[in-house]
């Protein structure tokens, strides 16, 4: 059950937005949504100030709040949060059925963020709705969870790659994970083009990062094990202790 | 006269139903009056009946208990009390009501005590029914070892299951192997250990494919990195080299080899090499005039006429790698060498030897030329430069024994020759393990027991698999010269044919009793006589499950159920492997040798989402 805290609407004519606040909208609004205890370590701040910006952009029209389930509450970006953030995705909260894996997914690439290497590679999230977004309607393919973009000549040895993140929250069918596994690993064509594999390009994607739960985990193992000479390209991770959902 | 005849026997019978009555009275009156020991035995036996546990496993639980029936002891002499009061107390404890203080009153003397009259209860047991002593039919004694066995299987398959209860090595620096199913002739412990030395010395695997020799393999090959790698580090032993020639060839020896590149950095190998696809050997860093002899063996020769022109090619060969500027740098050196103006040239300067020899085998050198010319096309780079055996911990190679035999066959006796010039060159201090898969299928030129021979000689530690007694070598005599001298023991998996080594095994001493039966039960009546029965069952050989395996080793064999190893994608190094050597000269280029340079990643996932065994 949705509970609006405020009627949308700007209700400040001049919003006054700090740096902080800007990097937790555009981070809000590329996860569906995120939920008020991870707020904090997005914005890099305590959790009274983190729910002190929800506030704000609630306040200022840019988002809405409420339960939605399990835990705490979520937050996510109005038509006009998303509007003045330049995204033009569809001005929706976080689907029921979707919470517990945009929260695992939220956790991973929070993981990734805190790591020293990813921020001094200054390593780029590309977010499923943004890979969504580029897809044409109707387009029937997997796309990942997250691609990791890093940047050409950054301090890391696997500079210049883009890896396919993906969080697995339940087991599904081992013929099932091979193939989207086979699918990540085998892609030379960007999202939402006309096919997965463009010939005559390298791997899209050089590496998969899957990182499950201790329930998916034999099945993901397995069908890495099906992959042969592909499964050298596949890491399984578990996923961070914060993804579950809080009771 | 009848009548009184009749009364005896009467009588007789009476008496022999009495004294039944009265053991039975008296055994009863003995299990009450002891009855928190026999409670303790009771559970005792009946747990190692549903786990399958030998005796001595109960033993060794009352053993452990000793330390609590000291302090005990000496807490009751510090008190003042008697021992013996104890179970008096306990019953007047339990006559008031207080079953639970009446249980930790005697337990201390109890658990031990009933541990012990368990195992010796279900030792009784054991071998009744191992004697056709025991059991209510004929077929009791089958029955119970089916059982026994299915009991003894399931609880080898929980115990590795459970977490952390089957690591790599053991402390001692054993390599672990598995959960022991049954040990015959062997110390029946839970987990089984198989102690380094072993892995230095030559084993034989055998079985068939879906049984899990790959596996078993695995697990094998990286206990001995581990172990090697660790005494190295401790100072006590030589950096370790392990050398596997899969024979086989095709999209299953690479799954296997990424499986196995995977598992060996796990274990701590600095680098994995894969041969040909990743990593080359180059046959030209060979010292001349050992390299004119591999250049030889690689090319088939013919016999009896043919004998002249294996001579001719020998002595061209020589004189190509031989020549005044040095040995050839690559395979298009070589090749370009094969010329007849170039060896001219070459040797213009004044050897008249060589020169005489040049003008009598000048006509052949194109073909000679052309003979090497076909194989270096067939062969590939695998043999070109750079890369030697020094520049990884393991080596897998892959030979296409199944679609190019011939080309196979030649890179097997390279390969051999190759790892006969490191182990014997300068500056070689390793503890190889040479492992080979169905060697027989590329043995044609370089017969096996010539291959274990050779590294017999060379201080190697051989390991030969096989998917069947028959698949070990060409001949049977050669078959059962490599499985006799395993000294590191024979690991047998499912196969049809396990009669030759359960007959190398030998056999043991037995009891066999034959009873009597009067009507559906048995009498007291019965023969009892030594027999002779093989120590490896090959029955139970051929009927063993995935994962299952029989050790054979001194007389004796040891059912385990395999521990499989799980392992990290390579590309991805786990923190915490750090080389545990100084790094040699550079990895072979290849693209998976440079996805291993990114050992770094590993780290860095590591510190985002914790290590994968965490």
């Amino acid at each position: 059950m949705t509970v609006r805290e405020r009627p949308g609407g700007p209700v400040n004519a001049s919003p006054r937005l700090a740096d902080r606040d800007i990097d937790g909208m555009l981070f809000t609004a590329e996860m569906y949504g995120v939920q008020l205890d991870l707020l904090d370590a997005v914005l890099g701040s305590t959790v009274p100030r983190a729910r002190a910006a929800a506030t704000r952009w609630r306040r200022l029209g840019y988002a809405e709040a409420g339960r939605l389930g399990p835990g705490a509450s979520w937050i996510w970006l109005t038509r006009a949060g998303l509007a003045a953030c330049g995204l033009r995705y569809a001005a929706i909260p976080p689907a029921l059925s979707r919470l517990a894996h945009i929260r695992a997914v939220t956790t991973v690439r929070l993981a990734l963020a805190a790591t020293p290497a990813y921020r001094e590679a200054g390593a780029f999230w590309r977010s499923e709705r943004r890979l969504r977004a580029r897809g044409r309607p109707g387009l029937r393919e997997h796309v990942p969870d997250g691609e990791v973009h890093w940047p050409d000549g950054a301090p890391v040895p696997w500079a210049g790659e883009c890896w396919a993140i993906e969080a697995e929250l339940t087991r599904k069918t081992l013929t099932r994970t091979t193939v989207i596994m086979r699918e990540l690993l085998t892609r030379t064509g960007d999202y939402g083009s006309a096919g997965g594999v463009v010939p005559g390009r390298a791997a899209r994607h050089a590496r998969a990062l899957y990182v499950c739960s201790p329930a998916a985990r034999p099945t993901v193992l397995r069908a890495r094990e099906a992959l042969g000479p592909l499964a050298a390209r596949l890491e399984v991770r578990a996923l961070p202790s914060q993804a579950a959902m809080a009771p | 006269m009848i009548r009184a005849y009749l009364a005896f026997l009467l009588l007789r019978g009476t008496a022999r139903v009495a004294w039944r009555l009265i053991k039975v009275a008296a055994l009863a009156a003995l299990i009450v009056a002891v009855a928190p020991v026999s409670v303790v035995a009771a559970g005792a036996v009946l747990a190692a009946w549903w786990c399958g546990w030998p005796p001595r496993r109960l033993y060794a639980a009352a053993a452990w208990c000793l330390p609590m029936v000291a302090v005990w002891l000496a807490a009751a002499a510090a008190s003042g009390q008697r021992p013996y009061r104890a179970w008096l107390e306990t019953w007047r404890l339990a006559a008031g009501g207080h079953a639970a203080v009446a249980a930790v009153t005697v337990a201390p003397a109890a658990i031990p005590l009933g541990l012990l009259a368990g195992g010796l209860a279900w030792a009784v047991r054991i071998y009744r029914m191992e004697t056709g002593a025991g059991g209510l039919s004929p077929s009791s004694a089958i029955s119970f070892g089916r059982r026994q066995w299915r009991r003894q299987a399931r609880s080898a398959r929980a115990r590795i299951a459970a977490p952390g209860a089957v690591p790599l090595t053991s402390r001692n620096g054993d390599v672990v192997v598995g959960g022991t199913i049954r040990a015959v002739r062997h110390p029946a412990r839970p987990v089984m250990a198989l102690p380094y030395e072993r892995l230095r010395s030559h084993q034989v695997v055998i079985g068939t494919t879906g049984t899990g020799k790959t596996t078993l393999l695995l697990r094998l090959w990286a206990g001995f990195l581990a172990t090697a790698l660790t005494r190295q580090a401790a100072g006590t032993g030589r950096r370790p080299l392990l050398v596997i020639l899969d024979c086989k060839g095709g999209a299953d020896s690479r799954r296997i080899a990424d499986r196995a590149r995977r598992v060996l950095r796990d274990a701590g190998a600095r680098a994995t090499a894969i041969w040909p696809d990743d990593a080359r050997l180059s046959l030209w860093d060979l010292p001349p005039a050992r390299l004119v002899t591999t250049l030889l063996d690689l090319i088939e020769h013919g016999h009896g006429a043919a004998a002249y022109y294996t001579d001719v090619m020998e002595a061209i060969v020589a004189l190509a790698v031989q020549a005044p500027p040095g040995p050839p740098a690559d395979a298009a050196g070589f090749l370009a060498r094969l010329d007849t103006d170039w060896l001219t040239a070459a040797y213009a300067a004044g050897d008249a030897d060589a020169l005489a020899v040049l003008r009598s085998g000048a006509r052949l050198i194109p073909d000679v030329a052309l003979r090497f010319r076909t194989l270096w096309r067939r062969l590939g780079t695998g043999f070109e430069p750079a890369g030697g055996f020094g520049d990884a911990d393991a080596w897998y190679c892959i030979l296409e024994g199944t679609a190019e035999t011939a080309v196979a066959e030649a890179q097997a006796r390279g390969l051999v020759d190759l790892l006969a010039a490191y182990v014997t060159g300068p500056g070689h201090g390793a503890d190889v393990l040479l492992a080979v898969d169905e060697f027989s299928a590329v043995s044609r030129r370089l017969p096996i027991w010539a291959l274990y021979e050779r590294a017999r000689s060379l201080g190697l530690a051989v390991q030969v698999s096989a998917q069947s007694w028959q698949g070990l070598a060409a001949g049977e005599d050669e078959r059962y010269r490599i499985a006799a001298t395993a000294e590191g023991g024979i690991w047998l998996l499912r196969t049809p044919h396990p009669d030759p080594v359960a007959g190398l095994a030998g056999s043991r001493r037995y009891v066999d009793s034959s009873r009597r039966l009067t009507g559906p039960a048995w009498s007291e009546e019965g023969t009892s006589q030594v027999r002779q029965m093989p120590v490896v069952d090959p029955d139970l050989v051929r009927g063993l499950g995935t994962g299952q395996a029989a050790y054979v080793h001194q007389g004796g064999v040891t059912y385990v159920q395999v521990k499989r190893l799980t392992a990290a994608p390579a590309a991805l190094a786990p923190a915490g492997l750090a080389p545990r050597a100084p790094a040699p000269r550079a990895a072979v280029p290849g693209p998976r040798a440079a996805a291993d340079a990114q050992a770094g990643l590993g780290t860095f996932l590591d510190e985002a989402f914790g290590h994968p065994g965490d």
